[in-house]
């Protein structure tokens, strides 16, 4: 959340993933620095997944991930 | 005196909150940087999601945190910030 | 007395006066079920310490609107019955009923003022308790946020800190003009949004100004919304220039302007702060930001502030004389300005050697070989209006035999002559052109005492009915 803050502040957009744990944290985080950043939570846990698991999780997460980054006239394309 | 509460030297027409910069409308040709905040199996993740935005057309540059527990240096932010015009950050759990 | 009568006084330690009635406050207390309300901590009267209140907050001074210390207050049940101020015996015992109170003290001592009234303080209760009239939306910061940190991010500085604008310090500036906050006087464009006196107080805030320059600052953002600023392509244009304002009069002097030495350059914090507070006006109200609607090719350092008083010349009229004001008038002068050009001549003894000077000086404004498009303001300083002084020519004299030496023949101007593609198409040629157009050259006076350099202030190349012209407003208090 600092470092998206930062970076905004600098002029670069973006936004964070995380686990379903960092939820409430992420919002009180947010409304202490007075900026929420856009942001994209998967389910927990992560750390003990395999590779395979870890790579079909990018792929699930990936039209959510396309949101972060990019805002299409007329709204994202999800199908 | 407390600075806690401003008044709104502007139009009004934006919401209270700071809100996120815009977004670009689309990746093709756009610099994604991907910043691993060094929490284990992240690269894993990340290195999926470098291949899914490159199919997309976007040029990927990645970037690691020394360390999660803690913010990214300012250096890290300069580069990032010199490199890329758009960022993801990855992967808390 | 009525039966149910009680009795609350604001006293502070810190007052003479207050300090004289002691005595009389632990007779009442004695008698009568009293409250004292003391405004500088606990513990004052010490005698009568069990029926102090620490007000040290001062809410319930302000909310009994107390203007002197002491002020006896009866109530009659829940009604206040009556109240004096200050110490004077006669009213004391006629309010309490106790006609033995006080016989030992002087028969009257006036008060002190009440900290309520202080001007540091007042703002501050009056934005803790609504007042004030303020109705801009209120911004809530969170914890970790550093309240200058946070209007960068906001977008609302121009690059430079700005003075986080709190209800306090609006309030405080208002405090500045008679006008009610609420008061629109324009749109702002580039989105044309309504600016009240509130919103232009809360940027002249963030600018850094004193409450006194408000006034200033209100009618500069009158002249730039004046139809003929022409402020939405001003700001829109590529080119370099923005608004350059200009005050004449006596309030610039009561109010610390600077029309002398440096008066262009930096330094001066009214000079600095209303030309600013202009500029956060347009970018936080109208939306006017670079890379959104302002399109300058590269810009001029004028654009976070440009704003200069006229230096007071008893030989010439004024700038507010000039545009049809009484010399006693202040008045706000804008101009679409680009930055500032040099003119040296350390030789001139006659008016008619340094009028050949400015006009050479004068012919390059946007391109030598442009005629009518660019105004320019020319800024005189001291040793060079002596040469005329001396000579005894007016400024509209100054101005005549400028406009007359700026009589160019067209053959100098057309395109691809001087090795230029640049100028005017052929078919103008064997004609005489004026290179401002009527009104377009303004002469003022300012600069400090050494030195013989005046300054070319060039303007945007569309002037007049295609652009922009110079517009006066008088500062109302």
């Amino acid at each position: 959340m600092h470092d998206i803050s930062d970076l905004d502040g600098r002029g670069i957009p973006g936004g964070f993933i995380a686990s379903d744990e960092f939820r409430e944290a992420a919002r009180a985080q947010g409304d202490a620095l007075g900026f929420h950043a856009r942001a994209l939570y998967v389910a927990h846990p992560i750390q003990d997944r395999t590779d395979d698991e870890m790579k079909a999780l990018a792929r699930e997460a990936f039209p959510g991930i396309l949101e972060l980054l990019r805002d299409p006239p007329g709204g994202s394309e999800r199908s | 005196m407390s600075e806690s509460i401003l008044l709104d030297p502007g139009s009004e027409r934006d919401p209270v909150q700071r809100s996120p910069r815009a977004l670009p409308a689309d990746l093709t040709g756009r610099k994604v940087g991907l910043l691993d905040i060094s929490k284990p199996r992240g690269d894993v993740f990340l290195d999926e999601v470098q291949s899914l935005l490159e199919a997309e057309g976007a040029e990927v540059v990645r970037f690691r945190k020394p360390t999660f527990t803690r913010p990214a240096p300012t250096e890290l932010r300069q580069d990032i910030a010199g490199q890329v015009d758009v960022v993801l950050e990855a992967l808390a759990d | 007395m009525a039966a149910a009568s009680r009795f609350v006084v604001v006293t502070k330690r810190d007052c003479p006066t207050c300090q004289l009635v002691a005595p009389a406050l632990a007779a009442l207390g004695a008698s009568a079920p009293l409250e004292v309300l003391n405004q500088d901590g606990p513990g004052f009267p010490e005698a009568i310490a069990d029926k102090v209140v620490d007000d040290s907050e001062l809410d319930r001074s302000y909310a009994l609107d107390i203007e002197i210390v002491p002020t006896l207050i009866r109530y009659d049940g829940e009604v206040e019955a009556g109240r004096t101020e200050g110490w004077d015996r006669g009213a004391w015992q006629a309010l309490t009923g106790l006609t033995d109170l006080g016989t030992e003290l002087p028969e009257f001592r006036p008060g002190c003022g009440s900290l309520t009234q202080d001007p540091l303080i007042a703002p501050r209760l009056a934005a803790r308790h609504g007042g004030g009239g303020l109705g801009a939306r209120r911004i809530s910061l969170g914890p970790l946020e550093d309240a200058i940190e946070a209007c960068f991010e906001r977008g609302w500085s121009d690059g430079l800190p700005v003075v986080p604008p709190t209800p306090e310090r609006v309030l405080a500036m208002l405090a500045g003009t008679s006008r009610e906050p609420g008061e629109v006087i324009g749109e702002v464009p580039p989105d044309l949004v309504p600016v009240s006196i509130e919103k232009i107080a809360i940027n002249a805030v963030m600018a850094g100004c004193r409450p006194e320059y408000l006034p200033v600052v209100i009618a500069a953002v009158e002249a730039a919304l004046d139809h003929p600023f022409c402020m939405h392509g001003l700001l829109a244009t590529t080119y370099f220039s923005g608004p350059m304002v200009v005050v004449s009069g006596p309030l610039a002097r009561r109010i610390g302007m600077n029309g002398g030495g440096n008066a262009l350059g930096q330094g001066n914090r009214a000079n600095a702060t209303i030309g600013r507070a202009l500029q956060l006006v347009i970018r936080n109200v109208g939306g006017g930001r670079p890379g959104g609607v302002d399109r300058a090719t590269l810009g001029n350092p004028g654009k976070y502030t440009f704003c200069f008083a006229e230096d007071d010349d008893p030989k010439w009229t004024s700038l507010s004389e000039d545009k049809g004001f009484a010399r006693d008038a202040t008045t706000v002068t804008l101009f679409a300005a680009d930055g500032v050009q040099g003119i040296v001549d350390q030789k001139a003894r006659e008016p008619e050697s340094l009028c050949r000077s400015f006009a050479a000086g004068l012919r390059v404004v946007s391109h030598p070989k442009m005629v009518q498009a660019a105004d320019a303001f020319l800024v005189v300083t001291p040793e060079h209006a002596r040469v005329f002084h001396d000579a005894g020519w007016s400024k509209q004299q100054v101005t005549d035999r400028l406009n007359e030496l700026l009589t160019i023949d067209s053959d100098e101007l057309i395109q691809g002559v001087g090795g230029m593609a640049e100028g005017l198409p052929a078919k103008l040629a064997g004609r005489t052109f004026r290179k401002f157009r009527e009104g377009g050259l303004t002469l003022v006076r300012a600069g400090g005492q050494a030195g013989m350099f005046s300054a070319i202030i060039g303007g945007w190349g569309a002037s007049g009915e295609v652009g922009s012209s110079p517009v006066t407003r008088e500062v109302r208090a």
